[in-house]
């Protein structure tokens, strides 16, 4: 008599989040698995919610602008930029060049400082911790001199429309020229320490395949949608202030995996060291402030201004209706937009490859939420 | 469909190279532990700290509040204009003024340090140039009402020549 042992498998919806280290904030993922492969993910967001536009409604123009630190914190900087040029261009002010250089100066920095700590925190998902610190230490020379111009460490409150809180401190090109000359050097220490690591590479290589057609339908930007064969970078297809006059190259990698999307990001750290090196070297002498009024009204219209931030298109949009506070602010979150695209790098991949892919796209929660 | 980049099949020799490269990884990336080994250290202790390595924040840097008090008159420099209870985005500060044209003066000035947002925006808003933030960064306390700042606090601060 033969007895016919068949297993009786099923689906299973299990619940990651939102208390979840590797989640980078507070994200509820909700899976459909079967067996160790992911079948479906269903992202919950909304935890960190701070109706950041809603606050803007309320408030004037000058008064938002230390609100726009806080959402992408990683990326202060960038929203100042991306705010003040929205109201300039309602204004029809255009920054004096210093200004300018400095602005950019500013993003990039942050554009680094922020890589670092996705190189860090993505080192720590998948298992390997010292990344983490080393990245952090090299983040710190950067907050520093972030501390020297601002005042502060995160969230910086830097810009003011029509120009800046202050110029550079006297000592600060040289700080910023000693970190450009031993950082590329440090990122060669990760490309061996992580990038080029066996283990590292078989996490990584194959894994949260997107495709560039999915990748433009989804909205994605920036880095990840750059390690997907698709070259496009804001910096150069608006070229926004000095950026025209200054040499780098945008690296694209055709991968599509969570590989590509990881060395678009090394290189765009040695691109942005090349930047800031030419950028001291060029930095105009002259005034940082324009004269704006005291009481900024713009005429009623709308406009939209976007950046090139770390983790892709940042946009604000933004509605006057005449008085001094704006009508409606709108938020393009690059990290939300990438964030859609999870489900489909997901798909079919092992419930461990998860958490790496959710690194490599590089999201802030804040910033997805807003 | 096409898919970029596949990962490693689990044959045999696959995974030999797996384990040797994986294997010499281990010591290249040690090997760049033990360069760091011998870095400078970047950390400090806190708060019992080094007396050798005293950590202080740049010049500038927005830490507690102070009133600033004129060197010359004694008094504080404020003239309760109230620009900067008007500016302030979380509506932390409350002036009560008292007196006419010179005379004019704050009665009790209040900032809730527990709601303020370090923006600095006061600072940059008044006339009178008679607020500011002082490198003080130790706020920290277990009582949310020892954080509201009064005049007598605030007064504590900093003395200034006019000019
Ligand atoms: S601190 Fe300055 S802005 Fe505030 S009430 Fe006094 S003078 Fe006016
Ligand atoms: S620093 Fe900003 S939040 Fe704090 S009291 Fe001044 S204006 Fe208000």
């Amino acid at each position: 008599m033969t007895t016919e042992t068949r297993t009786r498998t099923e689906e299973l919806t299990i619940n990651m989040g939102p208390q979840h280290p590797s989640t980078h904030g507070v994200l509820r993922l909700v899976l459909t698995v079967d067996g160790e492969r992911v079948v479906e993910v269903v992202p919950h967001i909304g935890y960190l919610h701070s109706s950041m536009e809603k606050i803007a409604e309320h408030l004037t123009y000058q008064q938002y602008l230390p609100y726009a630190d806080r959402y992408d914190y990683l990326n202060a900087m960038g929203n100042e930029l991306a705010y003040v040029m929205a109201v300039e261009k309602l204004l029809g002010i255009q920054p004096t060049p210093r200004c300018q250089y400095i602005r950019v100066m500013m993003a990039e920095m942050n554009r680094i400082a922020s890589h670092l700590v996705y190189f860090g925190t993505l080192g720590n998902d998948v298992g390997a911790i010292s990344v983490f610190l080393y990245c952090f230490r090299e983040r710190e020379a950067l907050l520093d001199l972030f501390e020297a111009v601002s005042g502060q460490r995160m969230l910086y409150h830097y810009f003011r429309i029509g120009g800046l809180r202050n110029d550079l401190p006297d000592d600060f090109c040289d700080g910023l020229a000693q970190f450009l000359d031993y950082f590329p050097s440090r990122i060669d220490e990760y490309d061996r320490l992580l990038t080029k690591n066996r283990i590292f590479r078989s996490r990584m290589e194959g894994v949260g395949y997107l495709s560039p057609e999915d990748a433009l339908s989804f909205g994605v930007t920036g880095p990840c949608v750059r390690g997907s064969g698709v070259d496009y970078d804001i910096r150069r297809a608006d070229a926004y202030y000095i950026y025209p006059q200054l040499e780098f190259d945008v690296p694209v990698f055709a991968e599509g995996d969570a590989m590509a999307r990881h060395l678009v990001r090394q290189e765009e750290m040695r691109q942005s060291v090349r930047i800031l090196q030419q950028c001291v070297e060029k930095l105009p002498r002259g005034e940082v402030n324009v004269k704006v009024p005291r009481r900024i009204k713009p005429d009623p219209g709308e406009t939209y201004a976007r950046v090139e931030s770390p983790r892709g298109e940042l946009g604000c949009y933004l509605i006057s209706d005449g008085t001094e506070k704006p009508y409606r602010l709108h938020w393009r979150a690059p990290s939300f937009h990438n964030m859609q695209a999870y489900p489909v790098m997901c798909k079919d991949a092992w419930i461990a490859d998860m958490v790496a892919i959710l690194g490599s796209i590089d999201i802030v929660l804040a910033d997805i939420d807003r | 469909m096409t898919r970029g980049r596949q990962r490693l099949e689990p044959t045999f020799a696959n995974l030999l190279l797996i384990v040797l490269e994986g294997a010499w990884s281990i010591v290249v990336g040690l090997s760049v532990t033990f360069i760091n080994f011998w870095r400078k250290k970047v950390t400090d202790r806190y708060p019992h700290r080094d007396p050798n390595r005293n950590w202080q924040p740049r010049p500038g840097y927005r830490g507690d509040f102070a009133l600033i008090t004129d060197k010359e008159t004694g008094k504080l420099r404020c003239i309760a204009c109230q620009q900067c209870q008007k500016i302030c985005p979380d509506q932390c500060i409350l002036v009560v003024p008292e007196g006419k044209g010179k005379e004019r003066h704050p009665t009790e000035f209040y900032i809730d340090a527990g709601l303020c947002m370090y923006c600095w925006l006061c600072v940059e808003v008044c006339p009178a140039d008679a607020i500011t933030m002082t490198p003080d960064y130790e706020t920290a306390t277990d009582n949310p009402r020892k954080l509201i700042r009064d005049l007598d606090y605030l007064r504590g601060g900093v003395v200034k020549a006019s000019g």
